[in-house]
């Protein structure tokens, strides 16, 4: 469904796979032959149903997890292991409880060896960025959930990943506070400019939240990519953005995807195979 | 001086539960009062312990610093005493920790070898857990015929004793490092080195407070069977020593020595482990404010 790879691509995969055995002895498929692949500098969200095998896609994209079978390349070389070229904000909380913010914040420069005055320079830098320059020296179990969720997001920007996977990482916040985790997200990713720009792929079953972050939104269902919609709506988008027509339609087809309402008036349905490309 | 005053007030009742078990200690004396033999009380009241016992320490000098030995002909004296519990006790000591240091770095070290990688997990798990179920008593002969009655013997047995307790807390410790911290380091670019050094070492270390608490008594224990066995100094000596002529007393009084000795270290144990603990939530925690 997904178009195939091209040239441009950071992310190809190809007949991308994946089984597990349950406790049960049974074998389930998570992925199932998946093949797309993603552009350099976009902003691409996974949405489906929880279990669609979106988070063992993005496992695998990490390296934390390998394929049963097919191929998945990123940056042209084949992924067997995770790298720091390709970082990862969790949905859990992963800030080391241990260290203070900013150790935290240095941590991946620091095992590669960078100097403590750059790697002091560039956390500083991105917690002056996500505004929590002010708990520097704190202990994680002094902040809240979002400020947790900003330090994981400051240390992989610090880390200097071209790669950025998101694991429905503000899945646990309040809304406020994900609206505003939302803006310091896409302020770190397009003050890049567009050529620089840091691919990023999303994990969420939020629909708006897919609308607002994403330029292409892949939709799974059962292990396999079911659809693919180009959202092509100016940023930075607002609520009100989000009522726009193509926006109402977009909206309209992810809901049907999740089940959550039948198709109408000229929303497309979700296994009508055109899908709303560009 | 106020500060005194407000520890004294905080521990008042602490205070008052210690001079009550010396007060029945003496109660007892008095109520019970069959000998082991003639001239030696079951139950030696505070009067002989801090003077008669404390005075028959000299005993155990063996001479040097100008103090002549009571060996050499020399009268009992408080001077020839402290020396020789000063002198029997550093020799304690450092067989203690320095058994504990080998034993606790060996121990760690097997430990985490059993998660390191399924080779290491092959070559190390079975046969330290097949060591671990021996029983620590039953091996200080044999520890004494392998390693000698000296030094290396006794840190040998110490270190074993305290090895496999770290070895097994270890290995639990670090099956319960939640799997976040390790994806998350392996995603920031650390190798499998640098996440033991950085994630599972803290991650295990307020698991392994316990450990090391236990192993701290268990180091005791051990230094002490090994020394009732062929030493020729260390307390553990003057008690088997003393247990030969029935010298209730003066076992007594050891057995206050290792009660002193045991709480400075668990003391500074606590002190060093709240510094490294300060990032846990729990630093600090009461269960309820009375």
């Amino acid at each position: 469904m997904a178009r195939a790879a091209d040239g441009r691509d950071v992310i190809v995969a190809s007949n991308l796979s994946r089984t597990f055995r349950r406790a049960d002895r049974q074998m389930v498929t998570a992925l199932d032959d998946v093949t797309f692949g993603i552009d350099r500098g976009q902003f691409v969200c996974l949405v489906g149903p929880s279990g669609c095998g979106k988070s063992t896609l993005l496992k695998l994209i990490a390296g934390l997890m390998l394929p049963s079978s097919g191929a998945l390349e990123v940056e042209g070389e084949s992924v067997t292991q995770p790298g720091p070229e390709r970082g990862m904000v969790f949905q859990q909380d992963s800030v080391f409880p241990w260290l203070r913010v900013i150790d935290n914040v240095e941590y991946g420069l620091k095992c590669r060896g960078v100097g403590r005055a750059e790697r002091r320079k560039s956390a500083e830098f991105y917690l002056e960025r996500v505004g929590l320059s002010h708990v520097a020296r704190a202990w994680p179990r002094e902040l809240s959930g979002g400020m947790l969720k900003r330090v994981a997001v400051a240390t992989v920007f610090a880390n200097g990943a071209n790669v950025l996977l998101l694991d429905e990482p503000f899945g646990a916040v309040d809304y406020v506070t994900k609206r505003n985790l939302h803006d310091v997200l896409l302020a770190l990713w397009t003050e890049a400019g567009s050529t620089e720009r840091r691919t990023v792929v999303f994990v969420t079953h939020d629909v708006d939240e897919a609308l607002i972050l994403a330029d292409r939104i892949l939709v799974m269902h059962s292990g396999r990519i079911v659809d693919d919609l180009a959202v092509t709506a100016p940023r930075p988008r607002t609520t009100d953005g989000l009522m726009e027509p193509t926006m109402v339609r977009h909206k309209h087809v992810l809901l049907a995807h999740l089940g959550l309402e039948n198709l109408q008036g000229d929303a497309k349905a979700p296994t009508g195979g055109e899908g709303t490309e560009p | 001086m106020k500060w005194l005053i407000a520890q004294f007030r905080r521990r008042l009742v602490s205070i008052l539960m210690l001079l009550a078990m010396a007060g029945i200690w003496q109660i007892l004396s008095t109520i019970y009062t069959a000998e082991a033999v003639p001239g030696e009380p079951m139950v030696p009241g505070w009067q002989i312990v801090f003077s008669r016992t404390l005075l028959s320490l000299s005993d155990y000098w063996q001479g040097g610093l100008g103090v002549p030995s009571v060996a050499e002909g020399a009268p009992q004296s408080y001077l020839a005493a402290l020396l020789s519990i000063l002198d029997h006790s550093v020799d304690t000591i450092v067989r203690l920790y320095v058994g504990l240091l080998i034993g606790g770095l060996v121990g760690s070290l097997l430990g985490m070898a059993v998660s390191w990688s399924p080779w290491t997990r092959r070559i190390v798990d079975l046969p330290v857990q097949l060591l671990r179920t021996l029983p620590l008593l039953a091996m200080v002969p044999m520890f004494q015929l392998w390693f000698g009655i000296d030094f290396v013997g006794k840190i040998a047995f110490v270190g074993y004793g305290v090895g496999v307790i770290f070895f097994a807390g270890v290995v639990n410790a670090v099956k319960n490092v939640p799997q976040i911290y390790i994806d998350n380091a392996r995603t920031l670019g650390a190798s499998r080195l640098q996440i033991y050094r950085t994630v599972v070492m803290p991650a295990i270390f307020p698991e392994m407070r316990g450990t090391i608490l236990l192993s701290l008594g268990i180091g005791w224990a051990a230094v002490l069977g090994a020394e009732y066995l062929g030493a020729q100094s260390g307390l553990g000596y003057v008690i088997i020593y003393s247990e030969q002529f029935a010298y209730l007393d003066r076992m007594f009084v050891v057995a206050l020595i290792f009660v002193f000795y045991a709480s400075i270290s668990y003391a500074i144990f606590d002190r060093l482990s709240r510094r490294l603990l300060q990032w846990t939530p729990q630093a600090g925690r009461v269960v309820a404010h009375g």
